[in-house]
């Protein structure tokens, strides 16, 4: 088991990060009143985590019984009937779902899924006098169509007294407007370094490793303040190398390590052929399931870091522009290669204009 | 004069052409000297037609004989033959009723006998020698000297001889004297050809004798088309590529042994030596290679590449490889080795023309099956067997060649052909093989012997088609021997064309007709089609109509590669258009309609995004690239946008996207066209690394899979997850000999795999490049199953990732066998015995501790009853245990006394698949208790039974001791 699993807080009373959002959320399950929630925050911030502790903290540990089915949905749309199929997580008080895994159909899965659920209600509404609602955590929201989000809107009102929604997405940008105000919307920052660092030293601690000054400011600064890849490479030092020296290296990751030979590439020559071999190493990247626009983010940080002053404000303009196109496009290769083409022309006017 | 025109442009492959064409000119030429104010409306109107088509084959065969003038047949029959004339122009216009059946008989014995075409009845007044009797039955009639001449149906006349014009003749035709070496077959097998066809011809022609004077009714047999009227009779007169013609043939000429047996052999002999004669006479034409025709020899004929070789094709590598084919062909007896051919190539350029004439002329009988015969495979089935094995008794005797013309157009049904084909082509080859070397060609008993079973291939079949990459056509290509048609060059299309144009009488200049044969791009159907076009509306052609209405544009697809091409390959264009805007416009629109006629849109991008990297275009700072990139940009908004919204009608803005290209980086030079394969690889590629992520996401219990999505798998967690599972601290020893500190950091590892649903495999050698590092003794390594290190394994990038020995990943293997086997029974004793939750938290704070003194870890009396049951099962059969569990449950329920939890247990065990993934939490944690335990459990099993084993797939740690029978059986 992996340290990112093992020290996960269980209860929000354990969370160290966000211990005042813990706090606020403690109170609002408290008062026996839960609104529909949107947690949104970049990915190793956390969210998932408080929101299993908060699940833990409506239902008592019965939510960590959870089982995996494979469901299929008959769905009535019209003249014809759609069948889907749909990966869930459930207990007996909730369900969890990543409604955007069915594609353009998503918009049937969220119908359909909150529909059953207000039929079959729980019944211990009697026996405890509360908790009359099941919560319907619904994973990458961001990622839903905006059909789907449409029809989501109406169907959170119509049964939001049996059926509570906790969504959770990257980025609350492409949740619409009206989810968004149907919702409350707790934002998951990611964490400090120095919350990174204190969460390390708990961990270290724990296990009973000895820390040297200033290594686990390193894996945070290295992290880039995202908790889980921090705390995976905690682990990977300790496996390398266990009494940790203060210069020990830090692995990185391949892909960033991959990028950054990209970024390399691109300095040294602009030309037409060396874009196609740039072409060949994107598609390398591609091909192991990395999203485009992380590619395009982080081409654009490793070119930065070998750049002129004076170009960089142009170059991350043209990143923007592309990345723009690429979200409204389709082919992401096209949009990343016209970005490198920008740059390469940029970089290379730039060097004859001060070089000659 | 023509002639003189046509002598400029000595091109060898026109040569042959230009041959025949120049003695029919100045043949054209005679009778203008003799009839100098003939009308050629005239001409055509009265002629008798159906022998016009014939005739450059007879003229070049009598070109042939003329040039010798000391041979007195030749001279005679150029008198003959001018005589004859006189005498049936002079009878024709007012025959008297018993001359004129006298005179029909000689015009058609002496005419067929060397002239198709007659020249056109003519006022007598305008010959010079009308006054005389030129031709009688009886010698005496005639003065001066006579010959006698002898019709094949043996009727007999005497021809007055006219010493003057002969000697005309002989001076005429010295001056191209050279064109003797011209002869590009033997004298007395065109004789013999002649011959023959004289006397078919005879007897059509006696049979519509009747009809010959009657005017005014051969108008209407003038209306059929001139495409059917002046379709090639012969061989010589395919207006096809050369070389593609010849191969037909050869290819046709293989068969001979089979069909015909040897005896015909000798023939195909002749004719092969023939056509290397005929090849080496156009080496003499062209001198510079003629002297060294074995120097360069044509490789390029065995390899598949006509295509290219074609084009420019080298008279003396072709004439060479013929004569290697030949050698080579009479070696071996037997049918080619593809016993289909398949002509493809676009419509109009002679293919299904190609296909009978060579048939005709290697002696078949052609059965021709098109698109609009019936070929559903039941009758395509029946007819082929028909054709192929039967000989027909009644009317031809020869044997059938079967031509499956337009095999690409049907689908569906006209998949039946196709399937058909192949089936009797793989029927060929398995049980035939050996025997046909020596068996040399008895169709007969093979069809009879096999007819019962299996059909086979015992005569050839040509199909035609004219997209050879047809995806009903796929199979076939691969048996049968393709040839691709080329474009004819324009002049011989266009020579062919004015030889037409001066028959029918219409007048039509070189230049038009050139510009109307390129426009066409040499599709001779619809050039004639035009002209008839024209000569029905009695218009002349002149080059400015050629662009206008008049002449339709094909409006046919062409290959995608072919778009491609356009679109890289900038066209030379003429100074006059170059200098006019419309030279500009004509190139939008004909770019425009070639792209969106295609249709094929998001390929004709891909291909335009895969290639134009590899162009050399001049771009010092990227410019043009970058607007290269925006616009293929621009075209994938706009098609996401148009596929969101379905506004169809957009479509017709996005082949402008591939028009800007072309602006922008379009190279005189050829393009070299690669497919675009990248994007389809990314994409199946990235599916299939997606489908491994999924499903190793639904493996890993959900407790740990659920705070992942399937993005921050590959971001995040794989590189460290790699590095974490090969610590290079372990040592690959046995679990005895390791510290307390190294058994942690083991049992930390295999929890972790576990957990992470991580095992290794054996795996075939070549599959990672890492697992060459560790050393491997049998070929076989251990590598990671899910394959998770394919995802950091990017091309040309070598990570620094340890890999562990391949000692220690068996170690791991078993361990995490072990433990699974262990979870899956640990989970539920635990479970049981401790009803759900509690576990977890006391699992989770005390861990850490328990891991480090194992003494201390049976905590409860209960847990180690269970695992004593457990291990003893474990002993038995690990496959088992799950079938014992009940009685387990039920047991160790009995023991904890906790029944009412085995009902709750119960309900989703039955519901759930991974119900065993459910308790991981409780089990991980219990786990690594009971695994200490459990191994002390197990030793003191080993010793409390005398015979211990274990069963392990792909490896074996059992412990091997001598064992009696009865130890068995007690």
């Amino acid at each position: 088991m992996l340290w990112v699993d093992k020290y996960r807080p269980k209860t929000l009373d354990q969370v160290m990060v966000h211990t005042d959002i813990a706090h606020n959320l403690k109170q609002l399950v408290s008062e026996q009143d839960c609104p529909h929630l949107l947690f949104y925050g970049p990915s190793g911030s956390g969210k998932k985590t408080l929101v299993m502790a908060l699940l833990r903290q409506m239902f008592g540990p019965g939510a960590e019984k959870v089982k995996v089915e494979n469901r299929t949905w008959k769905v009535d749309a019209g003249s014809r009937s759609i069948d889907l199929e749909l990966t869930t997580l459930s207990s007996a008080n909730h369900i969890e779902i990543s409604p955007s895994d069915a594609g353009f159909q998503d918009r049937y899965v969220v119908q359909e899924v909150i529909k059953e659920m207000a039929k079959n209600r729980p019944i211990e509404i009697d026996n405890k006098g509360k908790k009359g609602f099941k919560v319907l955590v619904l994973n990458d929201v961001d990622k839903l169509s905006r059909e789907a989000q449409h029809s989501l809107r109406r169907t959170m009102e119509k049964y939001s007294s049996y059926c509570r929604l906790i969504l959770c997405c990257n980025s609350s940008s492409r949740v619409t407007e009206a989810i968004r105000s149907r919702c409350l919307n707790v934002r998951i920052n990611a964490p400090q370094e120095e919350q990174i660092v204190e969460v390390l030293e708990f961990i270290g601690k724990k296990e009973g490793l000895q820390l040297p000054p200033g290594f686990a400011a390193r894996i945070a600064e290295k992290s880039n303040r995202n908790l889980r890849r921090a705390i995976l490479s905690f682990e990977t030092c300790r496996v390398q190398q266990y009494p940790f020296t203060v210069k020990q290296t830090i692995p990185p990751m391949d892909w960033e390590e991959y990028i950054s030979e990209i970024a390399s590439d691109i300095m040294k020559e602009q030309s037409p052929k060396r874009l196609f071999q740039v072409r060949g190493k994107l598609y390398e990247l591609l091909i192991n399931c990395i999203p485009p626009e992380i590619i395009l983010k982080r081409l654009l940080y490793e070119l930065l870091r070998k750049l002129d002053a004076e170009l960089k404000h142009e170059v991350c303009h043209w990143a923007a522009y592309y990345e723009h196109r690429m979200r409204l496009g389709q082919k992401a290769i096209f949009h990343i290669e016209a970005f490198v083409a920008k740059f390469m022309s940029i970089y290379k006017s730039f060097l004859i204009a001060t070089f000659g | 004069m023509d002639m003189d025109m046509d002598m400029d442009i000595p091109l060898p492959e026109e040569l042959e052409l230009l041959e025949s064409n120049s003695h029919f000119f100045e043949q054209e030429q005679d009778h203008h000297y003799y009839f100098p104010e003939l009308d050629p409306a005239e001409l055509h109107s009265q002629q008798p037609p159906p022998d016009l088509a014939a005739s450059p084959e007879a003229e070049s065969s009598g070109a042939h004989k003329r040039p010798r003038p000391d041979s007195p047949e030749a001279e005679k029959r150029a008198k003959v033959r001018v005589a004859a004339e006189e005498d049936c122009l002079r009878h024709s216009p007012s025959p008297p009723p018993e001359e004129e059946e006298k005179s029909a008989e000689v015009r058609v014995s002496i005419e067929e006998d060397w002239l198709h075409y007659s020249p056109p009845p003519e006022p007598p007044r305008e010959t010079t020698f009308a006054k005389e009797k030129a031709l009688s039955r009886f010698a005496s009639e005639i003065d001066g000297e006579c010959m006698p001449v002898t019709a094949p149906n043996g009727d007999r006349v005497y021809a007055k001889l006219n010493r003057f014009q002969g000697e005309e003749c002989v001076t005429k035709l010295h001056c191209n004297g050279y064109s003797a070496a011209l002869n590009s077959e033997p004298i007395n097998i065109i004789l013999e050809r002649l011959e023959q066809e004289a006397f078919t011809k005879a007897l059509e022609a006696s049979s519509e004798g009747q009809s010959v004077p009657d005017v005014p009714e051969a108008q209407l047999v003038h209306e059929q088309l001139w495409v059917d009227k002046y379709s090639p009779k012969s061989f010589t007169e395919l207006l096809s590529d050369e070389q593609t013609n010849r191969e037909v043939l050869l290819w046709l000429k293989q068969w001979d042994s089979t069909v015909f047996g040897s005896e015909i052999r000798s023939t195909s002999d002749d004719v092969l030596s023939a056509l290397k004669r005929h090849s080496s006479v156009v080496h003499n034409q062209k001198p510079l290679n003629s002297k060294f025709p074995r120097t360069n020899r044509g490789s390029k004929w065995s390899s598949g590449g006509r295509y290219i070789n074609s084009r420019n094709m080298d008279e003396s590598g072709s004439s060479k490889s013929i004569q290697d084919v030949w050698n080579t062909k009479s070696r071996n007896i037997g049918p080619p080795e593809q016993k289909i051919l398949l002509l493809c190539g676009p419509p109009g350029l002679g293919k299904t023309t190609l296909a009978h004439i060579a048939a005709k002329h290697c002696g078949y009988h052609v059965v021709e099956v098109n698109a609009s015969d019936d070929r559903s495979t039941s009758t395509i089935e029946a007819k082929i067997l028909d054709v192929v094995q039967m000989n027909s008794v009644l009317s031809d005797s020869r044997p059938k060649c079967l031509v499956v013309d337009e095999i690409d157009g049907a689908l569906g049904d006209g998949k039946g052909a196709v399937e058909v084909l192949l089936k009797m082509i793989s029927a060929e080859r398995k049980p035939d093989f050996g025997k046909q070397s020596f068996g040399k060609g008895q169709p007969e008993r093979k069809s009879s012997r096999k007819g019962s079973k299996t059909a086979s291939l015992s005569r050839p079949v040509i199909c035609i088609c004219n997209d050879l990459y047809a995806p009903a056509l796929r199979p076939l290509r691969q048996v049968a021997k393709v040839h691709i048609f080329v474009q004819p060059t324009v002049s011989r299309v266009v020579n062919r064309l004015k030889y037409i144009c001066n028959k029918e009488g219409m007048k039509a200049s070189a230049i038009a007709l050139g510009a109307l044969a390129e426009y066409t791009e040499c599709d001779i159907r619809s050039c004639l089609n035009t002209l008839q076009f024209l000569s029905k509306k009695k218009e002349a052609l002149n080059a400015f109509d050629i662009g206008s209405q008049i002449v339709g544009q094909k409006d046919k697809s062409k290959n995608v590669l072919d778009v491609w091409k356009e679109i890289f390959h900038k066209r030379r264009t003429k100074k006059i258009e170059r200098k006019s805007h419309s030279g500009q416009s004509f190139e939008f629109d004909s770019l425009y309609s070639l792209v969106s006629s295609r249709g094929d849109s998001d390929l004709i991008l891909d291909g335009i995004h895969e290639n134009v990297l590899r162009l050399n275009y001049h771009d010092p700072v990227m410019q043009k690239t970058v607007k290269c990139f925006n616009n293929l940009g621009v075209y994938d908004l706009m098609h996401q946008y148009i596929m969101h919204t379905q506004q169809m009608p957009l479509y017709v803005y996005l082949p402008l996207v591939g028009i800007t290209i072309h602006r922008i980086v379009s190279q005189v030079q050829k393009p070299n066209i690669e497919w675009p394969k990248s994007h389809q690889r990314y994409r199946t590629v990235m599916m299939e690394k997606m489908d491994i992520l999924k499903s190793w996401h639904h493996k890993i219990p959900p407790h740990i899979s659920r705070h992942l999505s399937a993005s921050s798998f590959v971001e995040d967690l794989i590189s460290p997850l790699l590095h974490i599972v090969s610590p290079p601290s372990i040592r690959p020893v046995a679990l005895q000999l390791l510290s307390e500190k190294e058994k942690n950091d083991l049992a930390q590892l295999v929890s972790t795999m576990v957990s992470y649903a991580l095992t290794y495999k054996t795996m075939k050698l070549d599959v990672l490049p890492q697992t060459v590092k560790c050393e491997v003794a049998d070929g076989l390594s251990l590598s990671l199953v899910p394959p998770i290190s394919d995802f950091i394994n990017f091309k040309d990038y070598t990570s620094n990732h340890y890999v562990l020995s391949l000692a220690m990943k068996q170690v791991l293997v078993h361990e995490v066998e072990k433990n699974k086997i262990l979870q899956v029974n640990v989970d539920k004793t635990v479970a049981l015995a401790n009803g759900g939750h509690e576990v977890i938290e006391t699992g989770s704070n005390s861990i850490p501790l328990a891991n480090t003194d194992h003494t201390t870890v049976v905590d409860t009396k209960t847990n180690e009853n269970q695992v004593k049951i457990l291990a003893r099962q474990l002993n038995a059969n690990p496959a088992k245990v799950s079938s014992n569990l009940n009685s387990n449950k039920s047991a160790s329920a009995a023991d904890s006394g906790e029944l009412p939890n085995v009902e709750n247990m119960k309900k989703p065990y039955r519901s759930s698949s991974s119900f065993f993934d459910r308790f991981k939490k409780s089990n991980v944690k219990g786990l690594q208790r009971n695994d200490r335990s459990l191994q002390e459990e197990a030793t003191f099993e080993k010793d409390r039974y005398p015979l211990l084993f274990k069963f392990n797939e792909g490896f074996t740690n059992a412990v091997k001791r001598p064992v009696r029978i009865r130890e068995f059986l007690s």
